[in-house]
């Protein structure tokens, strides 16, 4: 009997070592993406389409960096954008959605419900709704073509004022109440107590934010045609076309600096990353 | 006195409450409702920049659905997202299934590492990357054909494939979200409930058919739902490795939109293919609304 139930406990270590085994293999694949472009940006240009592919860099040879920073593409300027939208929109996102949240969750005033509930519809929309009319609204006060027009247009968020009213809730009120019998104003409140209690729940939205806009391709797609005002995802396009004639390793190279920030925030921050990132998708 | 000091509180609260909440309002009605609104007031317009508008009620959705041209694009739409959602939802299972054991943690990290990383670089990057994987003559897979004795497949040029192709990554690029959320539902399975069966000798296959399926279902019917709304806006993807050809055998709704709109300046016509992706977004939300519901209930 005993050595039957050792048998089968056997079998299935064995099971899970096969399955192990196979989704190590699998990991290798999903990653060959990123180690190909990786060392693809090492790669001598000249041997850029030599076969078989590297997915390892052959040499630390820095010459393809230094071609794409003194390229034709404003590569600096365009890296700067991105850096620009993302840490404003995360900043104003934060302050925006704080400061709603707390009114939605602690305050009591008329019309209250209805407005949050209007807000919550937001969540509906799809960005191809809103474009056009953002478009020609930009064409005519002059954000089309400017990296402002993508801030200004991403300052707050239905998904975030939602997210922190909900984490707000859940926390208790007698501190705030204590404050507010000893003649505390409202911003006081929420400065020296409902902020603090939400900083534990701010890095997931502030994650999301910043990732979201990095990765924006749709809106700035639309809205940005210099390359003086573009954001590094619509710029690929621009060095791919630019570089493409035997100069793959350079293309590379730049793609390892724009993937650069989101990578080293996940290695850094893996839990964090992923909660937000589903936190997102389960918004209900 | 105690009663006008109430009154007063009370005020002091309604007018704070406001405050705090006009920064978000006021931006979320600019770039939210208005646009919204105007998008639906001009899908019934013929839209000309520099001589406005002209009301021509249905016209742009008679043309939408009554051109082939868009009916082709609507469909390639819907036939993305249905191989999309199957093969993400379906390959998340099959991922989060075999994670879900015990195992060192330095594997976890290094799996979380391999299935998520691609979850959060932006198509508009990785595209690029697998654009030269994909192409024909000195593409990474094809080589790799070549080396095994198989003959040249063309990924992107072929209209009979390339929606493949923009499939197979679009799996490998967000099937590890699904993973992630379907792993977190399968620890809420109850492990007594699944050793019973495995004692009463339940064949792996019933223990998941019967005990996990039920159990996770509702979190199913949510990746479902969610992956579905994100494939019917896929742009990126496309635009980069295939731009919507080879002729229009690629092309989604939001690729045909930005080309009307910005490329034809058919801003009318455009608003109204927007209109129609937000209707079939809505679809979906109700379903999942009522969906569920019905869930919860069961």
């Amino acid at each position: 009997m005993q050595t039957r139930s050792m048998q089968t406990k056997r079998a299935a270590r064995n099971v899970d070592i096969a399955i192990i085994a196979v989704l190590t293999v699998m990991g290798v694949l999903m990653l060959m993406p990123f180690l190909w472009l990786f060392s693809m940006s090492f790669r001598p240009a000249a041997e850029a389409y030599k076969m078989p592919p590297s997915f390892l860099p052959p040499t630390l040879d820095l010459s393809n960096y230094q071609t794409v920073l003194n390229s034709a593409v404003p590569f600096l300027k365009i890296y700067w954008n991105s850096l620009y939208v993302a840490v404003l929109l995360t900043i104003g996102q934060l302050v925006t959605c704080t400061l709603a949240a707390f009114a939605y969750a602690r305050l009591r005033f008329p019309g209250r419900d209805s407005l949050f509930f209007v807000m919550l519809i937001g969540l509906m929309f799809p960005a191809q709704v809103t474009i056009l009319p953002i478009y020609l609204g930009y064409a005519k006060v002059g954000l089309l073509n400017n990296p402002l027009g993508l801030v200004l247009m991403g300052l707050t968020s239905s998904f975030g004022v939602f997210m922190l009213r909900q984490f707000l809730r859940s926390q208790p009120k007698e501190l705030e109440e204590a404050a507010l019998m000893d003649g505390a104003g409202y911003f006081k409140i929420f400065w020296r107590i409902s902020l603090p209690q939400l900083r534990p729940a701010l890095a997931a939205p502030a994650i999301i934010t910043f990732t979201g806009a990095w990765n924006s391709y749709f809106q700035p797609r639309a809205l940005i045609e210099s390359q003086q005002a573009m954001t590094l995802p619509i710029a690929m396009d621009l060095l791919r076309g630019y570089m493409s004639q035997g100069n793959l390793s350079v293309v590379m190279a730049a793609m390892s600096m724009s993937i650069l920030p989101v990578v080293l925030l996940f290695l850094v921050a893996q839990k964090m990353v992923i909660q937000g990132v589903t936190f997102s998708g389960i918004r209900n | 006195m105690a009663k006008r000091r109430l009154s007063d509180l009370r005020k002091a609260q309604m007018r704070a409450g406001y405050l705090f909440v006009v920064p978000s309002f006021v931006l979320y009605a600019l770039f939210v409702l208005v646009p919204v609104a105007i998008t639906i007031v001009l899908s019934f317009t013929y839209y000309d920049i520099s001589f406005g508008a002209d009301w021509v009620w249905f016209e742009n959705y008679q043309r939408f659905f009554g051109e082939s041209r868009s009916i082709t694009i609507f469909w390639n739409t819907l036939r993305f997202a249905f191989f999309a959602v199957t093969g993400n939802v379906l390959v998340g299972l099959l991922l989060a299934l075999a994670l879900n054991r015990a195992m060192p943690g330095w594997l976890l990290y290094f799996f979380r590492l391999a299935f998520f990383l691609p979850v959060i670089i932006s198509a508009a990057f990785v595209a690029v990357v697998w654009s030269y994987f994909y192409a024909v003559d000195f593409g990474v897979i094809n080589y790799y054909l070549n080396v095994l004795g198989l003959p040249a497949v063309p990924w992107l040029t072929s209209s009979k494939v390339a929606m493949t192709s923009i499939v197979i990554m679009d799996v490998w690029k967000n099937t590890g979200f699904f993973m992630i959320i379907l792993v977190a539902a399968l620890q809420g399975v109850p492990q007594p409930i699944m050793d019973a069966a495995s004692m009463d000798g339940a064949s792996p296959w019933r223990r998941f058919s019967r005990i996990t399926l039920p159990y996770i279902s509702p979190v199913l019917f949510f990746c479902i739902v969610f992956a579905t709304i994100g494939a019917l806006q896929v742009f990126e993807s496309i635009t980069i490795l295939t731009g919507g050809g080879p002729g229009d055998s690629t092309r989604s709704l939001s690729i045909y939109l930005v080309d009307e709109a910005f490329g034809s300046f058919e801003l009318g016509y455009a608003a109204a293919v927007s209109v129609v992706m937000m209707l079939l977004v809505l679809i979906v939300t109700i379903i999942q609304l009522v969906g569920s519901r019905r869930l919860v209930e069961a």
